[in-house]
């Protein structure tokens, strides 16, 4: 089965969420806006899948938004899509690759990559990043992911292939941590603005002779 | 190019962190792509943004992928960075029961020859070419490995195939200087076309303070009139200044091109 008709089966079994969209069916196709916009009738309405590139670029004050899964989705809008296909596209504007990652973890596939070996694969000017400490690295998680103004993904990642991520909240980790109905968003290796701002921080930290 | 419904087609580009033009381009060609039905399916990836490469191919059906990199030269992106990100083990790789297919980035297809003609006709309606010269600006750096190479390359094209009174190559960073364009060009016009995939900081910020546009370098914004008021009139020639080679529709078809001579290059 390909993934638009996966994402109708999600909704027939009852999922109407993902991240801060709320999916809703129509007579002909599907109406998306933001979740605390459920039942306002005052929406300015778009019709194309493309759009949904618009509506996640810049937040409310107008600013760029590089991480489409920070909790800062702008409201006020509502589009209209007809058709699964229609609605993959949309979605994956909106939220890239989360459908599919949610797909690939529910059916046992999703292979989550340890932060060392993410950090011990960049080349580059990134290459330093495997200079961070544990506790830094742990430091920065919880501060760059952070549910409140960094990002809703659910990290499923661990420090290394022994070492367990700490001091983070189940409600970061934990995938079924969810409202009802909700499709979570899933982290399965740390994202590249991870590595970013691990730069600074292992730059600190001089090289093992 | 002949349809592919069995094929799933992911451009890849770098996007950024800070400038929303960046990704821009890349998602336009796809959509123009997708729109003509010629792939099962059409996807983006981006080094900055997401999709990431790691992630893009879960929401992938098909199992014979083509991966185009929207880039102008080869060089540390797609030679290190996408192959690495992907796991690509050459131009053909099978992984989890999948054909992924590595083609060569836009910017080297023969074909970019034919799109910098066209944007340069375009921002010079009406202008003569044999009393105008086309400057074609690269980055010029390390950093930008062969893009300096590869417009070199397109000016040389350029300069046997058309009729433009003079063709240079110029750079931001390493002579010769697209400061320097005065100096550098005699023709009563001159073209200007940034060998640059998006309209990023350097064609909208760098390169206009560069030729005497613009005293400073203002807003990295889209609403910005940088490519609407030509020509400008700078040391009694009429400059034209067009936007980044890799914003004009026509690389969708180098994309497909791209396509194609992978296909040609590694027929079963």
């Amino acid at each position: 089965m390909g993934i638009a008709a996966e994402i109708v089966r999600l909704l027939e079994e009852g999922f109407d969420t993902i991240g801060q969209v709320r999916i809703l069916r129509t007579g002909g196709g599907f109406d998306l806006r933001h979740v605390d916009d459920a039942g306002r009738g005052d929406l300015h309405v778009w019709c194309r899948p493309e759009e949904a590139r618009q509506i996640a670029a810049s937040d409310d004050a107008g600013g760029y938004r590089p991480l489409k899964t920070a909790p800062n989705l702008r409201r006020g809008w509502s589009l209209r899509v007809s058709g699964a296909e229609e609605l993959r596209l949309a979605l994956d504007f909106l939220y890239p690759a989360m459908i599919g990652t949610f797909l690939e973890w529910r059916a046992g596939g999703l292979m989550p990559v340890p932060l060392r070996e993410t950090l011990g694969r960049q080349t580059g000017m990134y290459r330093v990043t495997v200079r961070i400490t544990d506790a830094q690295a742990g430091e920065l998680i919880a501060e760059h992911c952070k549910l409140e103004g960094g990002c809703l993904r659910k990290i499923l990642w661990s420090l290394s292939a022994e070492t367990p991520l700490k001091g983070l909240s189940p409600a970061k980790t934990d995938p079924d941590g969810v409202r009802e109905g909700e499709i979570p968003l899933l982290c399965a290796e740390a994202c590249n603005l991870l590595v970013a701002a691990a730069r600074p921080v292992a730059k600190q930290t001089p090289p093992s002779k | 190019m002949q349809s592919k419904p069995n094929s799933a087609l992911v451009i890849v580009g770098h996007g950024s962190t800070v400038n929303p033009d960046s990704s821009a381009p890349t998602h336009l060609h796809a959509d123009a792509i997708r729109v003509r039905g010629l792939f099962g399916e059409v996807h983006c990836c981006f080094w900055k943004e997401e999709p990431s490469v790691r992630e893009v191919l879960r929401m992938v059906d098909r199992d014979d992928i083509y991966i185009v990199p929207n880039f102008i030269s080869e060089g540390y992106f797609t030679d290190n960075v996408i192959p690495r990100e992907f796991g690509l083990e050459g131009p053909m790789t099978v992984r989890g029961g999948r054909l992924l297919k590595y083609c060569e980035p836009v910017g080297s297809h023969a074909s970019m020859t034919r799109v910098l003609l066209h944007r340069a006709r375009e921002a010079t309606p009406g202008v003569d070419p044999a009393r105008t010269a086309f400057l074609i600006v690269g980055h010029g750096t390390g950093l930008n490995d062969n893009s300096a190479k590869a417009a070199k390359e397109q000016a040389a094209r350029l300069r046997t195939e058309t009729d433009y009174a003079e063709v240079l190559s110029t750079y931001m960073e390493e002579p010769p200087l697209v400061a320097d364009w005065a100096t550098l060009t005699s023709a009563p016009n001159v073209v200007v076309v940034p060998f640059f995939i998006s309209d990023g900081l350097h064609s909208y910020q760098d390169i206009p303070v560069l030729l005497g546009i613009e005293e400073e370098a203002g807003a990295a914004a889209s609403q910005r009139g940088v490519f609407r008021h030509n020509p400008h009139s700078l040391h009694g020639r009429a400059l034209y200044y067009a936007s980044a080679i890799g914003t004009e529709p026509m690389i969708a078809d180098v994309i497909l091109e791209q396509v194609a001579q992978f296909d040609r290059t590694h027929a079963a």
